[in-house]
């Protein structure tokens, strides 16, 4: 989906999420701030990150301005949204990053921004969870989706394990199983990273503490951060994600590539050897039928 | 805007709480509930090494520090409960609705409509493939509930996409229309796939760098109706679409020569660009709504160009008279019954005032009563109000009295047939179903089934009646099947008969169906599956692998795994044999995409399916549902095969022609009760 102007708006996602990310992880940055403006730090990260969100919202908001596109990202974040909350009931077993990992890989880094974002707000809708959290959530969401768009292709085309071969079409599962771990982790670091000092309050051992050292206040996350989710949620988390994509993985992808998004990637790695319909469908349903007698055209 | 719910305030409740707790709980474990006050516990301090050096765990904890840690985590528990208070009373849902449409944030606004719209859609998916899983022998694998539930949720996607495309959403450039020159096709040809592409399977024949059809020179004019008349595959519906434009613009086809709507080129204009005079009436109307309730759905076209909400909802009043669906305006689009929902799509498509109406199968669903009045419908808009009404349709016979125009499309080409030999005349496979290549007559009672006795019934129904909310939709039906039988059950819509064969499929209550003198409500997954399979409706819900073959294999294992005496047959040789092929012959549909199968290959694949437990009975609901006559006999001559396995057939059909052509027996429903023998004073 690059278009004229597509490269401002690169530059402005790419700087949101920077800037994002130094919201995030304001309880690090503190330090180099002038002692008067420390306890303004919090405050301007919480103000930064909503903002943001709605910037980028913004930004993208344009280009995505297609039938095609509000469609599936409305469908597709009610499927995220009842998945995240059949989810809170079993423990933590956030199915949603599976669907936010494929959907990024079929549409693009652009789309599954939007998606992580939308699932939030239609779950936060759905069971009244809005809060200050909102807008972290939504970033992290966001950016799980937009990492699955932006993984590499897998194979040379023309290969042996190239795009639309059966062992490209299993090491891209491969592929995104492994991200999907990965962003699993990811994500409870960082959305612990910014609630931190609130989880834990003072007087502790694993406190935040605005005028220590930066290597004393990342000893005392990570402390915390085990404790509380890398080594329970989290786990649960990436587990949960890893054996989505590799059991509804390759028929999920097939499905979504079928959509054809117009600037999504080229389905030459869908795994059913190209034979990609796109006949308009007559009976509820129907697929494509024989082609008949091949003729030759009057102007092929 | 503002109402009152319980749950997020009890939900904010819980973790404040959880939060205190916690906090309480970091304070223990890192050495910081020491204070004043009593001790509780004299827990060791445990100091750290290494880059944690700085840090200790445990130690005394007392209930001063206790208390302290409490009252430190208030302020952000008081937080979370504020924010709980807002939810409680805030409909977040309604601020959105409102932004939708307009505004800089219009795609996500409209996504997020799209999406509340989508929920009562997706627990129904749900629900239908939890129901299908059971059907398929207690398959409850992930992939067997979320794939077709997946795949379910793309086609609405699409299907949502397309109906918001051709009602103007995102126009850039709208075009005016000319009123005297609807549509005009000069040298056309329309195809699919990309011609200097090399495509895998340009093995099998050079049929995607070739157009599917061609040479079309057709003129479509004010106040005519034209019905496109033609089998499944022949390129209705991408002739349809061509003028509408999501052929070209949507669906990826390839046009030649010069199309042009209202004077507008085709080729360039896309769908988004003419909704202002081009109306469309998508084939399954359900997955085309794309608001939540009736009003906003007829206004859709109008409320998308930035008209002011006055004259929106105006304008849907208005349409709503003219149809006679007002009663309907405020009810929601998923609570419509099949012919509410074709009237109010047209409805939908008129917002515009279209000067050419193009309107896909409108008869598939539908029941004689909700047939006349479409028909009757598009006949005054065409005749009355001179709007150019273009209709696909394989269900001809429907159209006699109201078409100006047949086209028929055979062999790549459009042949233009007047009023006088319509398709329905011309062709006299038309007769009894079209059935010439089915096998001539059932089997003999008795001659098949291993469980089935003469003298016994092999099935016997006693006394079954099914509840849905408040409706009694089967009311205290008794019924014998004997062996052999092949029964057709009819009925008009919300008869009850779909109600009644998933009663029998899945019986809620022991002592109401007995197959072979066994309580099917007593069986385990596997014995029932045995006695009685069930092809449901939406047959789709039960496939859920990536090819034909693996899917056939699944249904084998799932057999072996129940330990059932299943069927000797394998599901991919029955498969074939429903087909009339052999396996070597089948062997490309194998390799293929379930999906990708045609819609009568398809359902034959379910009912192989359903057949490898060798069920005694084989229920198969509405068969011949959206399909023309050519899959109808295959489908015909499938059942007649299927009733060679299974002891007894039960098929639920609107299709006289079909039911007659088949049936040893016919059953007919109405209101919950089912009496023998056909409907008295039917169509």
């Amino acid at each position: 989906m690059i278009r004229a102007g597509g490269r401002w708006t690169a530059g402005i996602l790419v700087g949101g999420s920077i800037l994002a990310a130094a919201g995030f992880a304001w309880p690090l940055f503190a330090a180099a701030v002038p002692k008067d403006a420390q306890a303004a730090v919090p405050i301007v990260a919480f103000a930064l990150v909503p903002a943001l969100v709605v910037a980028l919202a913004l930004t993208l908001d344009r280009e995505m301005y297609t039938a095609k596109t509000v469609a599936l990202l409305g469908v597709l974040s009610a499927v995220g949204a009842a998945v995240r909350i059949a989810g809170t009931g079993v423990g933590g077993v956030e199915a949603v990053f599976v669907l936010l990992v494929l959907a990024g890989r079929a549409y693009g880094a652009r789309f599954g921004f939007l998606l992580g974002l939308l699932t939030i707000a239609v779950s936060s809708m759905l069971w009244g969870g809005f809060g200050p959290w909102t807008p972290f959530q939504m970033f992290a969401c966001g950016w799980v989706g937009a990492g699955a768009g932006l993984l590499p292709q897998v194979g040379r085309t023309g290969t042996r394990a190239g795009p639309g071969s059966r062992l490209g079409a299993r090491l891209e599962i491969a592929l995104l199983a492994g991200y999907g771990i990965a962003a699993s982790y990811l994500f409870g670091l960082v959305m612990n990273l910014w609630f931190w000092p609130f989880a834990v309050g003072g007087g502790t051992g694993i406190s935040y503490a605005a005028d220590a050292p930066l290597g004393e206040n990342v000893a005392s996350f990570t402390l915390y951060t085990l404790v509380t989710s890398t080594l329970t949620w989290d786990t649960v988390r990436a587990v949960t994600t890893f054996a989505g994509i590799v059991l509804v993985g390759p028929a999920a992808l097939s499905a979504l590539r079928r959509a054809r998004l117009p600037g999504a990637r080229p389905r030459s790695t869908s795994p059913r050897g190209g034979g990609t319909r796109t006949h308009p469908s007559t009976a509820p349903g129907a697929a494509a039928a024989p082609r008949t007698g091949p003729r030759p055209s009057a102007r092929a | 805007m503002f109402r009152f719910r319980p749950a997020p305030l009890r939900a904010a409740a819980f973790l404040a709480v959880g939060f205190v707790l916690l906090r309480a709980g970091y304070r223990v474990l890192f050495a910081g509930a020491s204070g004043p006050g009593l001790l509780l516990l004299d827990l060791p301090r445990v100091p750290l090494a290494g880059p944690f050096s700085q840090v200790a765990l445990l130690g005394p904890v007392t209930a001063g520090g206790l208390a302290n840690a409490a009252l430190s985590a208030l302020p952000v528990a008081a937080l979370i409960l504020v924010f709980g208070v807002l939810n409680a009373v805030v409909d977040v849902s309604r601020l959105f609705a409102r932004g939708a449409g307009r505004g800089p944030l219009r795609t996500v606004s409209r996504a997020l409509v799209i999406a509340w719209a989508t929920f009562p859609a997706l627990l129904d998916s749900v629900r239908r493939v939890r129901v299908a899983g059971r059907l398929r022998g207690g398959e409850r694998s992930i992939p067997a509930l979320l794939v077709p539930v997946f795949e379910q949720t793309i086609e609405r996607a699409l299907a949502l996409a397309a109906s918001m495309e051709v009602r103007g959403f995102a126009a850039a450039h709208v075009v005016d229309g000319a009123c005297e020159r609807p549509a005009v096709m000069t040298d056309a040809a329309l195809g699919f796939g990309d011609p200097r592409e090399d495509g895998p399977d340009a093995g099998h024949g050079d049929g995607r760098r070739d157009w599917h059809l061609a040479a079309l020179n057709l003129e479509f004019e004010p106040g005519t109706l034209t019905v496109i008349a033609g089998a499944t595959g022949s390129g209705k519906t991408s002739l349809l679409h061509s003028l509408s434009g999501l052929f070209q613009h949507f669906f990826e086809g390839r046009q030649a020569g010069r199309i042009t709507v209202g004077g507008a080129d085709r080729a360039g204009t896309p769908p988004r660009d003419t909704a202002g005079f081009v109306g469309v009436v998508s084939q399954n109307v359900r997955l085309s709504f794309v608001a939540e309730n009736v009003r906003d759905e007829v206004g859709f076209a109008l409320a998308v160009r930035g008209v002011a909400a006055v004259i929106v909802d105006q304008r849907a009043r208005e349409i709503a008279g003219r149809l006679g669906i007002e009663h309907l305006l405020d009810r929601q689009v998923h609570a419509l019954s099949a012919g509410e929902a074709s009237l109010v799509a047209i409805g939908a498509a008129l917002a515009s005032r279209p000067i050419l109406l193009l309107v896909d199968e409108p008869l598939a669903d539908l029941d004689a009563a909700a047939r006349v009045r479409v028909c009757g419908l598009l006949e005054r808009l065409a005749h009355e109000s001179g709007v150019c009404v273009v209709v696909a349709e394989h269900n001809t016979r429907e159209w006699a009295g109201a078409a100006d125009a047949w086209l028929e499309l055979r062999g790549n080409r459009a042949h233009r047939l007047r009023a006088g030999d319509a398709p329905g005349s011309a062709h006299p496979a038309d007769g009894p179903a079209g059935l010439a290549t089915a096998p001539p007559t059932p089997v003999a009672p008795g001659t098949t089934g291993t469980t089935g006795t003469t003298g016994t019934p092999l099935a016997s129904i006693r006394r079954l009646s099914m509840r849905r909310g408040a409706d009694l939709v089967v009311h205290e039906v008794s019924l014998e099947i004997a062996a052999g039988e092949i029964i057709a059950l009819e009925g008009p819509n919300g008869a009850g008969k779909s109600s009644l064969l998933g009663a029998l499929a899945l019986p809620a209550a022991r002592g109401t169906v007995f197959v072979s003198g066994r309580d099917v409500a007593a069986l385990r997954p596997g014995e029932r599956r045995a006695a009685v399979a069930l092809v449901p409706e939406h047959a789709d819900d039960l496939l859920f692998s990536t090819t034909v073959a693996e899917e056939c294999r699944r249904a084998d294992r799932a057999v072996r795994r129940s330990e059932a005496a299943g069927a000797a047959q394998p599901a991919a040789d029955r498969f074939a044999g429903l087909l009339g092929l052999d396996l070597a012959s089948a062997g490309h549909l194998l390799r293929r995409h379930p999906r990708d199968l045609s819609a009568g290959e398809r359902l034959c694949l379910v009912i192989a399916i359903q057949l490898a437990a060798a069920p005694s009975l084989l229920l198969v609901d509405e068969p011949t549902r959206g399909l023309d006559l050519e899959a109808r006999a295959l489908v015909g001559a499938a059942l007649l095969r299927a009733g060679r396995t299974a002891s007894a057939v039960v098929f639920a059909t609107h299709d006289r022609d079909f039911a007659r052509a088949l049936a040893t027996r016919t059953i007919s429903m109405q209101a919950g009760r089912a009496a023998n023998g056909p409907l008295v004073g039917a169509p």
